[in-house]
């Protein structure tokens, strides 16, 4: 539902007016920055199109919302200070809990994909979002706020707050920010992490705002000096086509669950590249692989270089 | 439904983008991407690929892109933009792709990345791939 107040519409132009400057900055060598023409237009249509993805499913979520907040376990007074305060933590972690989701089902990853399939990581990137993620359904994830009393529209709100504060930390410009600030935040330096496909990388640093519930519950990772971020997905995508961009990994879930049904759930709700016979690369299994690498024993090779 | 309000805010939004992708257009700032050599296919596809060894290596004309045969597989690598992607095929399913003017098209069988288009100079490789490395290789 969006309320009267919204406050990525309010912020479109400060989009593409950041944008313009993170190019302009690129261009005079004033910042570490790379824009690709094809893979920006990619990134930028993806973002037009996604503000209509939303409208047909616009009425039934409003509703669900509405009818939650009307069958609420208490009233929250949206004027009392501690309710913002109390809304914007458990956004938060709601938010925390759909990322985490989003990426570890396949079924949810199908919609998320295409916001990490740019191998760039600028502002643009921040904009490639998804076409089917109120298909997907994750906007359920939110309805046990109204029903616990927050007005929908409260709620609306703090999502759309969510969504401007991680627009900026799309950008390689920006290298640390101070040690409480990467502490408590998600910074640019978090959330390169969460973009890289560096397999000590994978899977971490899904934090909205607050890069706490990463280390609360055990995904944070931070950013290495010894290993620069490799942007993208672990098979990157071959084409600059929108339509495989936003869609290809739904005709993949189809094409598997055709060719093997019987293997229905796994392909849909397994982990991203799970097969029934293990032949394709998940998160974990190429975390392993990494990991087995770090801890063998050099080779005659490595002592050689090392002298 | 539409109103009136969103279709001026949509035409304006993609105007935007129009302009911003001229702007990207004109400010060239993609990363530098020098065509491939064989050292650098070969650090690619050991990112891509970790602890593969590479039976053989051939390495586009144009240096766009690079194919390597690893066991029964094929090591394909593309260039997209400025920057490249990478697949495993069947060596066989490599090896049945034709040579048409200059270009092998490999089918990927994935939607996410359908083929490979590489400038080779002839395909396929004579020989066994192993002893082939360094002689086909067309770069």
């Amino acid at each position: 539902m969006k309320p009267g107040f919204d406050p990525v519409t309010l912020a479109t132009p400060f989009f593409i007016l950041t944008v313009l400057l993170e190019i302009a900055l690129a261009r005079l060598n004033l910042i570490k920055s790379r824009y690709e023409t094809k893979d920006t237009a990619v990134s930028l249509t993806m973002g037009l199109v996604s503000t209509l993805a939303g409208l047909p499913l616009a009425a039934v979520i409003a509703a669900v919302g509405l009818w939650a907040y009307q069958h609420r376990l208490v009233t929250i007074p949206a004027d009392a200070w501690w309710a913002w305060v109390a809304v914007f933590l458990l956004e938060d972690v709601t938010y925390y809990g759909f990322h985490r989701l989003s990426h570890e089902r396949r079924f949810w990853w199908a919609s998320h994909v295409n916001h990490h399939s740019s191998q760039h990581y600028n502002l643009g990137t921040a904009l490639r979002q998804t076409w089917t993620g109120q298909v997907a359904g994750t906007w359920l994830l939110w309805v046990p706020l109204m029903w616990l009393g927050f007005p929908p529209w409260m709620v609306a709100i703090e999502k759309g707050i969510s969504l401007v504060y991680q627009y900026w930390v799309h950008t390689e410009a920006i290298r640390r920010l101070p040690k409480p600030i990467e502490a408590v935040f998600n910074t640019p330096s978090h959330h390169r992490v969460h973009h890289a496909r560096n397999p000590r990388y994978l899977d971490r640093n899904y934090a909205g705002i607050l890069i706490i519930w990463d280390r609360m519950f055990g995904t944070f990772q931070a950013e290495l000096d010894e290993e620069p971020c490799r942007y993208g997905l672990v098979h990157n995508l071959g084409t600059f086509n929108v339509l495989r961009v936003a869609f290809h990994e739904w005709i993949g879930i189809v094409r598997d669950t055709v060719r093997q049904p019987r293997h229905v759930l796994g392909w849909l709700f397994g982990p991203p590249g799970w097969s029934p016979d293990g032949s394709r690369d998940t998160s974990a299994s190429l975390k392993a692989q990494w990991a087995a690498g770090q801890s063998a024993p050099p080779t005659s090779t490595d002592q050689e270089a090392a002298a | 439904m539409l109103t009136h309000a969103l279709y001026i805010q949509l035409a304006g939004s993609a105007a935007a983008v129009a302009v911003l992708v001229g702007i990207t257009a004109w400010a060239n700032i993609a990363r530098s991407a020098p065509p491939l050599d064989e050292d650098r296919a070969r650090k690619l596809l050991a990112d891509e690929f970790p602890g593969r060894t590479l039976d053989g290596l051939w390495v586009a004309v144009d240096g766009m892109g690079a194919i390597a045969k690893c066991g029964g597989m094929a090591l394909v690598l593309c260039r997209l933009g400025d920057g490249y992607v990478a697949r495993q095929v069947p060596w066989g399913q490599a090896l049945a792709a034709s040579l048409k003017d200059g270009r092998v098209i490999i089918n990927l069988d994935d939607v996410a990345a359908p083929r490979a288009v590489i400038a080779l100079a002839k395909w396929p490789p004579k020989g066994p791939a192993s002893n082939n490395l360094g002689k086909d290789r067309a770069a």
